[in-house]
């Protein structure tokens, strides 16, 4: 009995040194050296920008022997439907990108996020764009920090427009005419991708909407597609599909659909700066030929808009037992050298989230900064101005579900496939998502 | 034979082993089938989302709302239409094949032949898929591009966007894919039949198609019977290659029950109709296989006599 005794208060001793060395293991040391694993999901899959992360953790943990950085990447698509499902199972990050604000907004609709304010003041609060901060801001506490910024301009090509002398559309209707023009011997004038699985259906339609100065949520945050503006902003699009779109766009989501301008098959596009490095990858014999203007306005006296702009954030997750190394890492991350570096792997493609980076030596000398410094200037014109989309009321859960549900794109499908009527479909659609709107919004 | 008496002491010792020996996969049961089903039944009750922590009990409202949906039984059709078709289709062409497979002579041919025809179903869906995609493509892709070029269309075909082709392009994608499973399994069947029966009925005068009838068939429909139920399954439940080529699209044109049952749970975020549409679509199938299976007992009993 006494052995069995002695046994059981060895084992019990032992078991309680294991817990003791673990939680020494795992929390803040006493000189405040960095100690803990952290896990930090992205979607930056494409080589560069993922090397330039995976570089960063190294050298960080390198600085900070106690610190391990497991890095999780996974494809753009698949990020919402991954922390979704997160959060039934408990599998959740420590920090990680967000797909843009919208996000953040339905992320701040379950409350899983830690505020950051303590990582902006750091870096510097006056140096990102109040807009972009606005957006990711609830009660006075902001939950995301932009990491790099950019806006929907239109993309177009010089030789084609010039071949068939026309000059770069300024409105809708311009820009329809053009593209109808343009529309032969192998090239469209534009796509219309409408997979349910993106959002680019909503995009197209926000573009229109707001040019005519109206919003596709209420005031109330209800979902608005039965205005004027916005039937006739699909009734636009519906026409712009059948005329100038290759059919098969209907089911692309937007890397297929990009692809087609890379690859000189559209003669326009709406997209952000990544369309540099597209057309660079797949025809490089095109880049001189492709530039970018804001978007195409109702009426040619307008005042210029921006319909989208996306300010890609960071966030640090709620469970996270270690924030202080989140907040430690992503201030790395926005240190000038390391900054310019990620920004580098997509050049124009990403464009600062704060100020003082542009201006640099390191960041201009970018041989496709130098050539596309134009281009650059118009992209950064639309970040200013603009926010994402739906965000015209402020952020909202309801913004993020706006597009990322695909009930526009189903709309857009059913009236192209099936003839629906486009005020029919257009109330059907309105209807389900404002139905979906009252069963997620907390 | 000597018989090995014991007492009770060691009755219950082997007792125990045996649990001890079955448990584990019990465990895995349990864990991996028992508690999700059990769950999916319970949830299909429910109105639970997958932002919203808590839940509200439902009651069949989640039944009626899914059952009154034209989404949900435009999928069914579909998932009938992509079964019926699919299985048909590679079991009438594993079957072909399978023969053909059995007449070669040569035994290195016999396996060049096998190995060539096991190809599609050694590739991952992925490369199946983007592989098809491109082939496929109403832009550039090899196919449109070429019979537009014969002059056998007079524009690009669109067999991906065009609603009455894209369920018939993804079911011959499928068949591709899956008939050289039922052509090596068939093949394997067809081995195990005794020559001397086949030159029994030669010397009584039976023809080619009389063989095969009374010999050949009978040899190995207890092998197809499975096949065809494995494969109802399979396919039926099949999501990737439909979602990866398609998505489901255009508006719906190829969705089946999985890809239904996806958007529901996953782009919706609906779990409690995700649940429901799951527990409809088990129920279905469970009945399919309870009617399969009697069919091929009723073989078995008439071989066994």
């Amino acid at each position: 009995m006494k052995k069995l005794a002695s046994a059981v208060l060895l084992l019990l001793m032992s078991i309680s040194l294991v817990f003791a060395g673990g939680s020494a293991e795992t929390s803040q040391a006493a000189d405040g050296e960095l100690s803990g694993t952290i896990t930090f999901w992205h979607s930056f899959t494409q080589g560069k920008r993922m090397e330039a992360i995976q570089a960063a953790a190294e050298e960080f943990m390198a600085m900070h022997p106690g610190v391990t950085i497991n890095i999780e990447t996974m494809a753009w698509g698949d990020f919402n439907t991954k922390w979704n499902a997160g959060l039934t199972t408990g599998d959740l990050p420590d920090m990680s990108t967000a797909q843009n604000t919208g996000e953040v907004a339905e992320m701040l609709n379950v409350g899983v996020l830690h505020p950051v304010d303590s990582v902006i003041d750091a870096i510097g609060r006056d140096r990102f764009s109040a807009n972009a901060l606005g957006d990711m801001t609830v009660g006075g506490v902001v939950y995301g920090i932009p990491y790099y910024s950019h806006a929907q301009v239109m993309w177009y090509r010089e030789d084609l427009l010039a071949a068939a002398g026309l000059e770069v559309p300024q409105t809708w209707d311009e820009f329809y005419d053009a593209a109808v023009a343009l529309t032969k011997d192998g090239v469209y004038g534009a796509a219309v991708s409408l997979s349910p699985n993106d959002l680019l259906g909503t995009r197209y339609l926000n573009y229109y909407v707001r040019s005519a100065g109206g919003s596709l949520l209420n005031d109330d945050l209800t979902a608005n597609l039965t205005s004027t503006e916005a039937i006739e902003g699909i009734k636009f699009w519906v026409k712009v599909y059948e005329n100038c779109s290759p059919a098969e766009t209907i089911n692309y989501t937007v890397n297929d659909h990009a692809t087609l301008y890379y690859q000189g098959i559209t003669a326009f596009d709406f997209n952000s700066g990544f369309m540099i490095d597209g057309v660079r990858n797949n025809r490089p014999d095109l880049l001189p030929e492709v530039s970018c203007a804001m978007l195409p306005r109702m009426n040619e006296d307008d005042p210029l808009y921006s319909a989208e702009a996306t300010h890609i954030p960071l966030v640090i997750w709620e469970n996270s037992e270690h924030p202080e190394i989140c907040e430690a890492f992503i201030e790395y991350l926005y240190e000038e050298s390391n900054y310019i570096d990620f920004l580098s792997a997509v050049p124009v493609g990403m464009l600062p989230a704060i100020s003082g980076i542009s201006e640099t030596e390191a960041y201009r000398s970018n041989e496709i900064v130098q050539q596309f410094a134009e281009e650059e200037a118009v992209i950064a014109q639309a970040v200013d101005m603009g926010r994402a989309i739906g965000f015209e009321h402020g952020p909202s859960a309801q913004a993020g579900l706006l597009a990322n549900q695909g009930i526009i794109e189903e709309m857009f499908q059913d009236i192209i496939m099936n003839g629906t009527p486009v005020e029919e479909a257009a109330a059907a659609a309105e209807a389900e998502l404002n139905e979906i709107f009252a069963t997620m919004v907390q | 034979m000597r018989y090995n008496f014991k007492g009770k002491s060691s009755i219950q010792g082997s007792s125990l082993t045996r649990w001890f020996f079955v448990g584990p996969a019990m465990l895995v049961v349990i864990c991996l089938l028992i508690y999700p089903l059990c769950s999916t039944v319970f949830y299909s009750f429910t109105d639970k989302t997958m932002i919203r922590s808590s839940y509200n009990f439902t009651g069949f409202e989640n039944y009626q709302r899914i059952l009154t949906d034209s989404g949900f039984w435009s999928s069914f059709v579909n998932s009938l239409i992509w079964t019926v078709f699919g299985v048909l289709g590679q079991i009438i062409i594993g079957f072909i094949g399978a023969l053909c497979l059995n007449r070669i002579k040569s035994p290195v041919m016999r396996n060049v032949f096998r190995i060539t025809a096991i190809i599609p179903w050694a590739f991952p869906s992925i490369a199946t898929a983007m592989v098809w995609k491109w082939l496929l493509n109403g832009i550039y892709g090899f196919v449109p591009v070429s019979l537009q070029n014969l002059g056998l269309s007079e524009g690009l075909v669109q067999f991906f966007s065009d609603p009455d082709l894209v369920l018939p392009s993804l079911i011959f994608i499928n068949i591709w894919y899956g008939f050289p499973l039922i052509m090596v399994n068939v093949y394997a069947a067809l081995q195990t039949i005794p020559q001397d029966q086949y030159e029994a009925a030669q010397i009584d005068g039976a023809s080619a198609l009389q063989s095969f009838i009374h010999i050949t068939v009978p040899h190995i429909r207890t092998v197809v019977g499975l096949l065809v139920v494995l494969r109802t399954v399979w396919i039926f439940n099949n999501f990737d290659l439909i979602y990866m080529i398609t998505g489901g699209g255009p508006a719906g044109a190829s969705s089946t029950m999985p890809i239904y049952i996806y958007d529901t749970g996953w782009t919706g975020r609906m779990v409690g109709r995700a649940s429901t549409a799951s527990v409809l679509l088990l129920l279905f199938l469970v009945i399919l296989c309870v009617l399969y299976f009697k069919v091929i007992n009723h073989w078995e009993k008439e071989d066994v006599k």
